[in-house]
C-alpha cells in the first residue's frame, strides 16, 4: 500500500477513535422527572428482588392500591436475589426502567447516596412511618444524614431451630445460652452426629457473626457512626467464639440443607432465617411436631441478632415519584398488610411486616410467633454508615481467615476496623 | 520456456494522478457497491456494540464513573491503585496465572491425547469424538450448575457420594480454599478437551500418510515419528488450540460466577480462593458500582492477553525457524 495512503488510513482511524472518546466523555445524562400529584393516574413499573411466587403476594396490595387510586396501573416484576443489585444499577445508569423497587435493607442508602433514588422525606411518608416500623430495622434504612432513600419492605429475622424430640430424649433443654449451646453440642457429638449444630443464612459471613457480636455487647460502629467499635474485647470474644463453632464444634463451612438435616437427624440445632417457619413441615411431612423454634441463645451481653429483610424505594428517575411514594406508604396501611399476609398464607408462606405489632396475626404456633416478637425487640439491621456495603465483602474475607487459617481474631477485627474507617471517612 | 533472464527495468516512478486514474474508482466502487451494503449492517452493529462500548470502556477506566454521577477524569490513578495498592487484584491475578497455566496445559494435552486416540473415521472413534465433544455443545450454565451439585456438601453432592462409597469422609469441596482452583481447572479441561480434540484431528488428517511410511521404511519408531512428524506438522494447529485456550482462560468467568457464588457480594467464594481477574472485574464494576476501576482492570486483563499471545505467538514462529 502506498506509504502516504496508509498514513492517512492510520490518522483517519485515530481521528474517528479520539472522536468516539470525545463523544464518550460528553455521554452524561441528568435525571428528568415530572412532578405530579399523588392522586393523578399513573404507570408504575415495581421490580421486587425474589422469587416468581412472591409476585401474587404484591399483587394484592397493587390490586388494592388500583382500586383506591382509577387509572393508575402496577406492572410487577420478579427479579432474582443474584441478578437484581446489577440490574437495578443498570436502570439507574440508564435513567429509565423501575419506579419503584425493593431490595436488600442497605440498597436504599447505598444506591440513594448514589443519586439513583428519591429522598423520601420529601413526599412527607417518613414521619408517618418511622413510628410504625420496628427501631432496629429502620436504623438501616435511615441515612446519616437523615435521608430516607427506601422503607422497610418486610422483614427477616434468625431464629433458633431444634430437634425437639431429639433434645427431649436427652434431657436437654432448648439452648438459651452460648454456654448451653455448645455443652448440647459436644453432648450430640459425643453421640456421634458431626455436625449437631449448624449456621444457615450466609454461613461464615458478617451476618452470622454480627448475632454473636451483638450478643457479646459489640457493635460495628458507634450510633453516630463517627467511629468504629468492633476492634473491643466484646468483638474479640464473639469472634473467638463464633470461630470455635466451626473449628471445634463441628459447625459446616458449607450452608447444608437444614430441612434434609433435621429431618435424618444429622442436624440436631441451628440457626436460620425465618422463612424455615412454613417451609419446614410442608417440604418434609415426617419433621412435623417433632421440632420447634426459639430465640438464639443469648451472649454475655444478652439477646441481639441480625435484621434482614427487604427494602422499598422510588428511583430517582421516575416520572411519578408522588404516586410511586404514596404507593410505598400504602404498604404500611391495615388493609395492605392484612392482604399481603393473606396473600402470602395461600402461597405457603409468612409475610413478617416491618409493622412488629402485626407479628400475633401471622398464621404460625405460638412459640414461633414469641420468638418473632422477642427477637424483634432487640434485632437490629444492617449498619447505615457510609462505605459499610464496599466494607462487607472484604470484612467476610478478614473473617474467614479467623475460621479458615486460625488467624488471630484481635489482629483480623484490626484489620476491619481499620478498613471501616478508611471507607467511612474516605 | 526461456532461461534468459530479462535485464530488470528501472522501477517505475509513482504515476500522477490524472484524471483518468480517479475515473478508475467510479467502476469500482460501482462494482463492490454491492458488497459494501451486505457489509452494513454487520459493520453497523459491529460498530455499536463492540467498538463504541470498547472506546467508551477506554475513556472510563480514566475516570472515577460510579454508574450513575457524571464520570470525572482522574488521570492514571485508576491503574495506580490496581497495581500498587489491590491486594484483591493481586489474588485475582495469581489465581488466574495458575489457572490459565494448568488448564491451557492440560486441556491442549488432553485434546492432543484424545485426537491421538480417536483420529479415524470408525465408528469406534467417532462415537468417542462425540461424546468428548458434548460437553462444548451444551450449555454452559447448566454444566456449571451440575458441576455446583456435584461438589455440594451435602448427601446428594456425587463427588461425596463417590468418596463415601470408598469409606472416605465428605470434603467441604466449595469451602475448602485450597481446592478451588484445581476444582475450575478440572471443570475447564474436561470441558475443553474435546473441542481441541476436533482440531487436533483435522490437523493430523492433513498430515501425508507418506510421510509415515518413509519413516516406516526408515525404521523409525512410533514415538519418533510422533516426535518429528506429527509435532512439528501439527505446530500450527496446536498455536491456535493454545492460543483461543489461553484467552479464553483468562476470561473465565461463568464457572467460578455459579460454582462460587456464595452471597450476592461475594463472587469469588471463601478467602476469595476461586477469584479470577474477570469475576473481579464485574464484582468492582456491578457489585461496588466502581465502574470506571472496573474499565482500568478490563483493559488491564486485554493488555496482559495482548502481551502473553504475542509472546506465543513469536516463541511458535522461533521454534519453527529452529
Amino acid at each position: 500500500m502506498n506509504p502516504a495512503r496508509k498514513a492517512l488510513r492510520t490518522l483517519l482511524a485515530a481521528a474517528l477513535a479520539a472522536a468516539v472518546l470525545a463523544a464518550s466523555a460528553c455521554t452524561t445524562s441528568t435525571p428528568q422527572t415530572e412532578t405530579a400529584d399523588s392522586s393523578e393516574p399513573a404507570h408504575l413499573v415495581f421490580w421486587n428482588t425474589g422469587g416468581d411466587e412472591e409476585v401474587a403476594v404484591l399483587r394484592a396490595v397493587a390490586d388494592l392500591y388500583i382500586a383506591a387510586h382509577p387509572g393508575t396501573t402496577i406492572d410487577i416484576q420478579a427479579v432474582a436475589w443474584a441478578d437484581s443489585h446489577a440490574k437495578i444499577l443498570s436502570a439507574a445508569t440508564a435513567q429509565q426502567g423501575p419506579d419503584v423497587i425493593s431490595g436488600g435493607l442497605s440498597w436504599g442508602n447505598e444506591f440513594g447516596q448514589l443519586g439513583g433514588m428519591l429522598d423520601l422525606r420529601e413526599f412527607g411518608i417518613v414521619d408517618e412511618v418511622k413510628p410504625l416500623v420496628a427501631p432496629g430495622s429502620w436504623k438501616s434504612v435511615e441515612s446519616t444524614d437523615g435521608a430516607v432513600y427506601g422503607v422497610p419492605m418486610d422483614m427477616t429475622l434468625y431464629l433458633f431451630y431444634y430437634r425437639s424430640d431429639l433434645l427431649a430424649a436427652e434431657g436437654i433443654a432448648p439452648p438459651a445460652t452460648w454456654a448451653d449451646l455448645t455443652a448440647a453440642t459436644e453432648h450430640f457429638k459425643g453421640k456421634g452426629v458431626d455436625n449437631p449444630f449448624v449456621m444457615t443464612w450466609s454461613t461464615l459471613s458478617w451476618l452470622q457473626y454480627t448475632n454473636f457480636l451483638k450478643q457479646a455487647g459489640g457493635d460495628w460502629y458507634t450510633d453516630d457512626c463517627s467511629a468504629v467499635t468492633v476492634n473491643t474485647p466484646e468483638g474479640v470474644s464473639a469472634l473467638n467464639y463464633w470461630a470455635d463453632l466451626h473449628r471445634k464444634h463441628g459447625a459446616p463451612n458449607e450452608e447444608p440443607d437444614l430441612a434434609s438435616g433435621l429431618e435424618s437427624g444429622d442436624i440436631v440445632m441451628a440457626n436460620g432465617g425465618n422463612w424455615n417457619l412454613s417451609g419446614l413441615d410442608v417440604s418434609h411431612p415426617d419433621l412435623v411436631g417433632k421440632w420447634d423454634v426459639s430465640v438464639l441463645p443469648e451472649g454475655p451481653a444478652g439477646a441481639g441478632s441480625f435484621i434482614g429483610g427487604r427494602v422499598l424505594g422510588a428511583m430517582s428517575y421516575t416520572k411519578f415519584p408522588a404516586q410511586a411514594a404514596d404507593f410505598i406508604k400504602f404498604f404500611y396501611s391495615d388493609e395492605a398488610v392484612a392482604a399481603l399476609q393473606q396473600a402470602a398464607k395461600a402461597n405457603g408462606f409468612l409475610w413478617i411486616s416491618p409493622r412488629a405489632e402485626l407479628v400475633d396475626k401471622l398464621d404460625t404456633t405460638d412459640t414461633a410467633k414469641t420468638a418473632l416478637k422477642t427477637t424483634l425487640q432487640t434485632a437490629e439491621g444492617p449498619p447505615n454508615c457510609n462505605g459499610w456495603d464496599k466494607s462487607s465483602p472484604d470484612i467476610d474475607k478478614l473473617l474467614q481467615e479467623v475460621v479458615l487459617n486460625d488467624a488471630d481474631p484481635a489482629e483480623k477485627l484490626g484489620e476491619i476496623a481499620a478498613l471501616l474507617t478508611e471507607n467511612l471517612t474516605g | 520456456m526461456s532461461t534468459t533472464k530479462a535485464p530488470e527495468a528501472a522501477p517505475p516512478e509513482t504515476p500522477p494522478e490524472t484524471p483518468a486514474r480517479k475515473k478508475n474508482h467510479q467502476p469500482h466502487l460501482r462494482r463492490n457497491l454491492p458488497g459494501y451494503l451486505m457489509l452494513l449492517p454487520f459493520l453497523a452493529l459491529f460498530a455499536a456494540f463492540l467498538v463504541w462500548p470498547l472506546l467508551n470502556s477506554l475513556y472510563l477506566a480514566f475516570t472515577d464513573f460510579n454508574g450513575i454521577k457524571p464520570p470525572g477524569f482522574v488521570g492514571f490513578d485508576n491503574f495506580e491503585r490496581l497495581w500498587t495498592d489491590d491486594a484483591r487484584f493481586r489474588k485475582a491475578l495469581g489465581n488466574t496465572v495458575m489457572y490459565v497455566i494448568a488448564s491451557v496445559t492440560l486441556t491442549t494435552l488432553l485434546a492432543l491425547a484424545l485426537a491421538l486416540a480417536f483420529r479415524t473415521t470408525s465408528l469406534r472413534d467417532k462415537t468417542m469424538r462425540t461424546i468428548f465433544f458434548l460437553p462444548s455443545v451444551t450449555s454452559s450454565m447448566a454444566l456449571f450448575l451440575i458441576w455446583g451439585w456435584i461438589f455440594d456438601v451435602e448427601d446428594f453432592g456425587l463427588a461425596n457420594t463417590v468418596l463415601g462409597w470408598f469409606g472416605g469422609d465428605s470434603v467441604a469441596w466449595l469451602s475448602t480454599p485450597e481446592l478451588a482452583v484445581p476444582i475450575l481447572v478440572f471443570i475447564s479441561v474436561w470441558g475443553g478437551a474435546g473441542y481441541g480434540m476436533i482440531i487436533f484431528v483435522a490437523g493430523l488428517n492433513a498430515i501425508p500418510e507418506e510421510l509415515y511410511e518413509q519413516a516406516e521404511i526408515d525404521g523409525a519408531s512410533t514415538f519418533r515419528q510422533f516426535w518429528h512428524i506429527t509435532l512439528p506438522l501439527l505446530r500450527p494447529v496446536t498455536t491456535y488450540v493454545l492460543v483461543t485456550s489461553l484467552i479464553g482462560a483468562f476470561q473465565v468467568f461463568e464457572a467460578v460466577y455459579i460454582v462460587f457464588r456464595t452471597t450476592a457480594s461475594n463472587v469469588g467464594g471463601i478467602l476469595d480462593s476461586a477469584l479470577m481477574i474477570v469475576p473481579y472485574l464485574y464484582d468492582m464494576g456491578f457489585g461496588k458500582f466502581e465502574l470506571g476501576f472496573a474499565s482500568a482492570v478490563a483493559w488491564t486483563l486485554f493488555i496482559i492477553i495482548f502481551i502473553v499471545s504475542t509472546v506465543q505467538l513469536r516463541l511458535t514462529r522461533t521454534l519453527k525457524d529452529l
